[in-house]
């Protein structure tokens, strides 16, 4: 509830600080600004649910653009895009469930790994992305724009996996365990917790995937830079959203609408012309504040 | 595939850290590819250029130990740099930019030690949130723009060598030195192992586990002002971008040498290997002729392949 009032609290403050806020212009602006953190936050929520973390999203986001931008047909381009990116989740998963390795180390070297294979692809940004990508996201249906499409079916899509399938059941049900400290107790109720922590991995990848093609289409080029620090941003709108980094605890919505008050907050600082230095140090102040408010037991990592 | 992995030898050699290994091996094919590079002087140099990243190494061993992590060292780094190399405090003295870069370090430090260890905020989130704010704050003061230059004599100071040893390096051996016995000899070393083994287990037998793991993370912080200075020294000018990538390098390094989360087999020397490591696989890889890309994807499968070495280790002992 506290996040649902501190977005419609910063929307009316900005409504009336700013005269270019309620133009339905800068709406539909600030809905195809959301969307890729939105559907980022969605999928970082997936592995958040199971107590663990999925740092290497924003480099694969660069790298998705990347792929977009090679001199190739979109009919290739795209399914290599969800090809990999699906990849990228099971190797994550399965060193994470098979090998051991913490997720935040695992998912570390992950990042390293898609950064030094961007920058091979792409060292400067530039390039075009496949005209279906471009259409898909500057065109209007309807007379609605694109994006508030987009946003409908990636919430539908995530609400039938998160909250009316057995997967984000058990989901739930192993976070649960892990914040309670008894990372068994899901399995021990026959619960197939290595492969379905390994889906959420992948489903975080393919989500940050479907988000690297949302951007690609808004900056119609190919950027190595572009996801910087895009996996923080994720993870502050799933903690503002409700959603314990524990494990075991949170909703959809809450996500949702953690990702637009982030959203709103840098459409806010953007009107009324704050420093993009400060907006940074100002962001990393909100996820030490929202995650400084969150219990847990576990101490360290 | 067990009966292998159960014998006698093989486990002995599994417990020897990655980082000899690494180093090993990067010194054989330096010497066969080019065998001329192999001199006290060029090595010395090639050394020095990790100083930094060795001194926030000793930061990084600490706080891991205790099972947790800091990433917070390039937002220090960035900001004792500004402090010195801007000018907002003309006429300083250079002991008055030492105490202050230290007294913020520290500050930092207790700061990150306080929300992960009373408030219990994950680690990772709690350092980068600082990481990201203090780059932030930096950048926005110089507007983006590198501030200035640092005195020189901090400069002097760094190129003073001792026949082949550069002072720097002499300097983060002392310290490595010092973070040996200090962990090894005092009641604080023995309560740093006890919490890494079992933070219940050390709680119950009276281990004030809270304090150990701020008092570490405070420590943590007083190290990464250390080598913020050494690293301000070694550049000699103001930058928003020196030593971004350092705390990652140096969980790599820390991780090649053999400590891991709670897991201190390495010491404090297996890490001190890592950095070497890390020195050698710059001067390899930039002989054949791999640039900065090849580099980050090394660096991702370092920490992987050493971090999936200990992890597989843990899958067997259970």
């Amino acid at each position: 509830m506290l996040p649902m009032l501190l977005a419609i609290g910063i929307a009316v403050f900005l409504g009336i600080r700013t005269d270019q806020f309620l133009g339905s212009e800068n709406i539909f602006n600030l809905i195809a600004q959301a969307m890729p953190l939105i559907i980022t936050a969605i999928g970082q929520m997936f592995v958040v649910l199971v107590g663990g973390l999925d740092l290497s999203v924003g480099s694969l986001i660069s790298f998705t653009t990347a792929i977009l931008a090679l001199d190739a047909p979109g009919y290739v381009t795209i399914p290599a895009v969800f090809l990999f990116a699906a990849l990228i989740g099971i190797s994550n998963g399965l060193v994470i469930t098979r090998l051991n390795v913490h997720p935040i180390i695992a998912t570390l070297a992950m990042q390293y790994v898609i950064l030094g294979i961007t920058r091979i692809l792409r060292p400067v940004s530039g390039g075009t992305v496949p005209d279906i990508v471009i259409d898909s996201i500057a065109g209007s249906f309807l007379g609605i724009p694109m994006p508030v499409f987009w946003g409908l079916l990636v919430i539908l899509v995530a609400w039938k996996l998160l909250h009316g399938s057995r997967f984000g059941l058990h989901l739930f049900a192993i976070g649960g365990g892990v914040a309670n400290s008894t990372p068994d107790a899901a399995r021990n109720f026959g619960v197939a917790d290595k492969r379905n922590i390994l889906l959420a991995y992948v489903a975080c990848s393919c989500f940050a995937a479907l988000a690297g093609v949302f951007l690609a289409g808004r900056i119609v080029s190919g950027d190595p830079n572009v996801g910087l620090l895009f996996e923080l941003d994720a993870i502050t709108a799933v903690a503002v959203g409700g959603t314990q980094l524990s494990g075991g605890i949170g909703s959809l919505q809450g996500t949702v609408i953690g990702a637009l008050v982030l959203a709103l907050l840098s459409n806010g600082m953007n009107l009324t012309n704050v420093s993009p230095f400060i907006q940074t140090a100002i962001k990393g102040g909100l996820l030490l504040l929202v995650v400084g408010l969150q219990t847990r037991k576990k101490i360290g990592l | 595939m067990s009966a292998i992995v159960k014998h006698a030898f093989l486990q002995r050699l599994l417990r020897v850290p990655p980082a000899y290994l690494v180093f090993v091996i990067l010194l054989v094919t330096l010497w066969i590819a080019r065998p001329h590079m192999l001199n006290a002087n060029i090595m010395g140099i090639f050394i020095r250029q990790v100083a930094p990243l060795g001194v926030l190494v000793l930061a990084q061993l600490l706080v891991m130990r205790v099972k947790s992590i800091d990433l917070s060292g390039g937002g220090i780094i960035l900001l004792v740099n500004y402090f010195i190399s801007s000018g907002i405090f003309p006429g300083a003295t250079i002991p008055f930019y030492i105490g202050l870069s230290l007294a913020t370090g520290i500050m930092i430090g207790l700061f990150n030690g306080w929300m992960i260890g009373k408030r219990r905020v994950s680690a990772v989130i709690v350092t980068l949130a600082v990481n990201i704010i203090l780059v932030g704050f930096v950048q926005y003061l110089s507007s983006g723009k590198p501030p200035g230059d640092v005195p020189s004599y901090l400069n002097e100071i760094y190129n003073i060598k001792w026949g082949p040893v550069p002072a720097p390096v002499l300097f983060w051996f002392v310290l490595t030195v010092i973070m040996a016995l200090f962990l090894s000899k005092t009641v604080y070393g023995r309560y740093v192992t006890a919490v890494g083994e079992n933070p219940e287990a050390a709680h119950f037998s009276g281990v004030p586990v809270e304090r150990t793991v701020i008092l570490a993370h405070t420590l943590a912080g007083f190290i990464a002002a250390v080598a913020a200075l050494v690293q301000t020294a070694s550049i000699a000018v103001g930058s928003v971008r020196v030593g971004l990538d350092l705390p990652i390098m140096a969980v790599a390094a820390t991780i090649l040498g053999g400590v891991v989360f709670g897991r201190g087999e390495g010491g404090v020397w297996g890490p001190f290997f890592g950095v070497l490591s890390f020195a050698l696989l710059f001067v390899v890889m930039t002989t054949f002729g791999i640039d900065d890309p090849g580099k980050l994807i090394a660096q991702g499968l370092i920490i992987l392949l050493a971090a999936t070495f200990y992890g597989m280790r843990t899958t067997k002992s259970n």
